[in-house]
């Protein structure tokens, strides 16, 4: 520990500790942020009391429920896109290769809104007469979430699975064959028992992922009366009259639900069981298949894409330049109005997409500078504290943003020092952005810390030995090293807050509100045209931005061989 | 000659476990010394600790007279002007190959001319020029290494360290490299710790060799004189593929089983030191013979190598004719060459 390390550890305590404290003391003590009569009185009454109100009681049962019928069908459809495109030569691929990563940057919201439009009474698909109208009840329930949920969840259990897959390698499955196993019987005896701690990894991340997640809740959820732990957090906070009391009660029970979670999730990684990639094992190929089955699984692969990516972005698309839900694909129906509304100066949407951009950036960059000197210092102290703070850092990620976000407000709202304290202030976009840096920073950290870890201890060692101190070490040899690390968390962070939900939710400041809420807005007052319009620029801006950043960085920072060794 | 470096009594704990013990080392200038040892002996821990990327916890370090590590004094690696070719080389890889030298050379401020001259100078003897501009991932194995090597003769150290250099290479180069690293590095008369696990190598690359075992130094001498009077079955055992026979030592005899050799034993358990090279046909000693079962044969060009079972111990042998599996072999030992050392418990390296 030294001087630098006060302030960073500070920041990190005012940015998430405090906040998570204060929500956690709210849960016990129902009088500790009233406004009137402040109290530090435990009462475990109003926890009770909160607790086994039916509503209460049916909305855990529920996110319980929907998360456990995620995480296997999201398990089920990840595993099944891993393996078939990490093993199989399949045709087609363009088609399928960037659909996990797509699906991972889009935000559930907007996948749910096209979705809505698809399913609705009205909707395309019914349009179209290819949904019954039991499909479309069916849909705003249980069986709808569990279906938008696994089509924006599967890229988790596909990166998880895929590279548990890789590790593998060839070797394994070369040995069995040579014993005369066949490929059905390779994968049932080998790759299966072997994939096995990867699959239990899989299911407990999408089943945190959807206890925590606040795009479906606010969206499909709300409009079907499915009441879930996020979405009964978000208005016992902000519909009036506002129940802190129950918030924090909520949102005791969720962090303990992700808790126990996550505690499963170490004890797995702590066996050790995930170690396979070994620096022997030589990476394997993609088989080649009899053309029945090729063009057959491809369809497979190529079905889940659309499904999860192609059909929802098409639907956006497709609102966006049409006048009316109703009238459907007809060409009459086809306009400009929404895109020009969207982009006139004077317009809300225009300056909330600004404004939203303005957060992003801004952001963006705190973030990952922050996150750069906590990785430097890090890396150079003892393996212990990098363990705890990584743990750390991995422990918020599992925060669900809405949380986070209430705990801003008792903070920054109710805590006396903090209430009246010019800046950041609630109800001001600094305050926004704070929060968005709080939920980026993990996700920073983390990345910027593995690129760190990689660079191998000898190259600052050598530096050192040559006589460069400290900051010529940091400037010279990490920093350009681990640039396109940071140029990526910046970028990541970029889109991520651009479509923000939880925090942009409770914490819209005065001045006007940014575009994940406003879409949100627009939607649930059925202006679904100037909410598909909006969301489309903010992708089209906001992926132009990252992809164009991205590929002059990777152009001029990668330093691997232009010629090849003689 | 004067000692360019000296360690004294150097003490160092990792976990709980220690990693160097009291070990005491001293080197003259210009003189390449191998630190020789199974993994887990210590020899990286001390090579870093000279370097100053690690610090022991009691023992003092003094460079060309200079303490560099003491109880109440310790220099940091960036004050010490050693220089060290890593065993993954550690090339800056974001900077081409004239950068790595002149990135090395900045924090000694030297006027521009004569920085320019010393890079011109070290990337010359590696015959590295052409490649001045080429990034490090751009090179093959042997290239990066030199550039290593040029890196470090830039800087001009008082002492280079070399840690492992040719583990990450293929045998075939591993030998032309090292002919070649060794004379660069013996025609600018540096002085040199050179770490390596492989017997061969330090052999082939040492004025002297110390021989490590859990944090000790078992042997500290000229390669021949290790070959011919290794000190202890540890060292022996490590040693060019000596095989050892176990026996009991008494009244100037070494009994192996129901065979009494004339031979000078120390009192008690010990062991014959056999070189596989010093085989002879059973007439050539018979005072001296010894007759074990063959386990198996392999042609080695020169001669055949013969494992035979004495006594139950395996013995290595290069024999001038094949032998069958199975029979039995008679041989002879020339009494000079024979070497008896009392034994000590862990003879295999990998348990030390």
């Amino acid at each position: 520990m030294s001087w630098v390390d006060v302030p960073i550890l500070a920041v990190f305590c005012l940015l998430i500790v405090l906040p998570l404290l204060s929500v956690l003391a709210q849960a016990v003590m129902p009088a500790l942020f009233d406004p009137k009569a402040p109290g530090f009185g435990l009462d475990v009454s109003a926890l009770d009391h909160a607790l086994f109100a039916p509503r209460v009681l049916r909305s855990i049962w529920h996110s319980v429920e929907l998360g456990a019928a995620v995480a296997v069908t999201a398990t089920l459809t990840g595993g099944l896109f891993a393996a078939l495109t990490q093993r199989f030569r399949l045709p087609l691929r363009a088609l399928y290769a960037p659909v996990p990563w797509l699906v991972f940057l889009t935000p559930g919201y907007l996948k749910a809104m096209a979705w809505v439009l698809l399913m609705a009474p009205g909707g395309y698909l019914a349009q179209m007469g290819l949904l019954p109208h039991w499909g479309s009840d069916a849909f705003f329930g249980l069986g709808g979430l569990v279906l938008v949920h696994t089509l924006s969840l599967f890229p988790l259990p596909a990166f998880i699975i895929g590279s548990a897959l890789t590790g593998l390698g060839q070797d394994i499955e070369d040995a069995a064959r040579l014993s005369g196993a066949g490929p059905w019987r390779i994968w049932l005896r080998i790759n299966l028992p072997l994939l096995l701690p990867a699959i239990a990894l899989s299911l407990i991340a999408t089943f945190a992922e959807v206890l925590s997640d606040f795009g479906l809740a606010a969206t499909i959820a709300r409009s079907a009366g499915f009441g879930v732990l996020t979405y009964g957090i978000y208005a016992a906070a902000s519909d009036y009259p506002v129940d802190f009391p129950l918030a924090g009660a909520e949102a005791l029970v969720l962090l303990t639900l992700i808790l126990l979670v996550t505690l499963g999730d170490r004890l797995l990684r702590r066996q050790g069981a995930l170690r396979l990639i070994s620096g022997r094992s030589k990476p394997s190929q993609r088989h080649e298949l009899g053309p029945w089955a090729r063009w057959a699984w491809a369809a497979v692969i190529v079905a889940i894409g659309v499904l999860a990516i192609w059909l929802p972005l098409g639907v956006i698309l497709v609102r966006a330049f049409t006048a009316t839900l109703g009238a459907g694909l007809d060409q009459s129906n086809f306009t400009m109005a929404n895109i020009t509304q969207t982009l006139s100066p004077d317009a809300p949407a225009l300056s909330s997409i600004l404004r939203s951009f303005g957060y992003a950036a801004l952001t963006a960059l705190i973030a990952a500078t922050i996150a750069l000197i906590l990785a430097a210092r890090l890396d150079r102290a003892g393996p212990n504290l990098r363990a705890s703070v990584t743990g750390l850092a991995l422990g918020t990620i599992a925060i669900p943003g809405i949380v986070l976000g209430f705990g801003y407000i008792l903070v920054w709202n109710r805590l006396p020092g903090f209430r009246d304290w010019p800046f950041p202030h609630y109800g001001q976009a600094s305050l926004l952005v704070m929060g968005y840096v709080a939920s980026a920073l993990p996700y920073c950290l983390i990345i910027i810390l593995t690129a760190v870890g990689q660079l191998a201890p000898s190259l600052t060692d050598a530096a050192r030995l040559h006589g460069h101190g400290v900051a010529a070490r940091l400037v010279k040899v990490v920093l350009p090293l681990v640039l396109l690390s940071v140029i990526t968390a910046v970028l990541l962070t970029f889109i991520r807050t651009v479509f923000e939900l939880p925090i942009s939710q409770l914490l819209v400041p005065q001045t006007g509100s940014p575009v994940p809420p406003y879409v949100v807005r627009l939607l649930g007052h059925d202006d679904d045209g100037l909410a598909s319009a909006l969301a489309l620029v903010c992708m089209v801006g906001a992926g132009a931005i990252a992809g164009l950043g991205w590929r002059v960085a990777q152009k001029h920072l990668t330093f691997a061989a232009k010629e090849r060794p003689q | 000659m004067t000692a360019a470096l000296v360690c004294e009594d150097i003490e160092k704990h990792l976990g709980g476990k220690a990693v160097l013990r009291g070990l005491t080392l001293s080197v003259m200038a210009g003189e390449v010394v191998s630190l020789l040892g199974a993994s887990g002996s210590g020899k990286t821990t001390l090579l870093r600790a000279i370097a100053g990327l690690t610090h022991p916890d009691s023992g003092k370090i003094t460079l060309n007279g200079a303490e560099v590590f003491g109880p109440t004094r310790v220099i940091p690696p960036e004050k010490r002007q050693i220089g060290m070719v890593f065993q993954d080389y550690a090339l800056w890889p974001h900077m081409s190959v004239a950068g790595n030298l002149a990135f090395a050379l900045a924090p000694q401020r030297l006027p521009a001319a004569e920085a320019q001259a010393r890079i011109a100078h070290a990337l010359d003897v590696t015959q590295l020029g052409p490649l001045r501009d080429r990034l490090p991932a751009a090179l093959s194995g042997g290239q990066q290494q030199r550039v290593a090597i040029a890196r470090c003769l830039a800087s001009r150290p008082q002492l280079m360290l070399f840690d492992e250099p040719l583990s990450n290479l293929d045998s075939a180069l591993r030998e032309d490299l090292r002919c070649e690293m060794m004379d660069l590095v013996r025609r600018e008369a540096i002085t040199v710790v050179y770490v390596t696990h492989d017997q061969a190598e330090a052999m082939a690359v040492s004025d002297r060799i110390a021989v490590m075992r859990s944090g000790e130094i078992a042997q500290f001498d000229r390669p021949e004189t290790l070959y011919n009077a290794p000190a202890t079955p540890f060292v022996a055992s490590f040693i060019g593929g000596f095989s050892l026979l176990e026996g009991q030592g008494a009244d100037g005899v070494f009994r192996v089983g129901d065979r009494t050799l004339h031979l000078p034993a120390p009192t008690g358990p010990a062991v014959l030191v056999i070189r596989p090279e010093d085989a002879r046909p059973e007439s050539e000693h018979p005072a001296t013979s010894l007759t074990g079962r063959v386990i198996s044969a392999a042609y080695q060009g020169r001669c055949w190598r013969v494992t035979v079972t004495v006594a139950g111990c395996t013995l290595r042998l290069d024999w001038p004719s094949p032998a069958q599996a199975g029979t039995d072999l008679s041989f002879s030992l020339p009494p000079d060459r024979c070497r008896i050392l009392p034994l000590d418990h862990a003879l295999n390296p990998k348990d030390a």
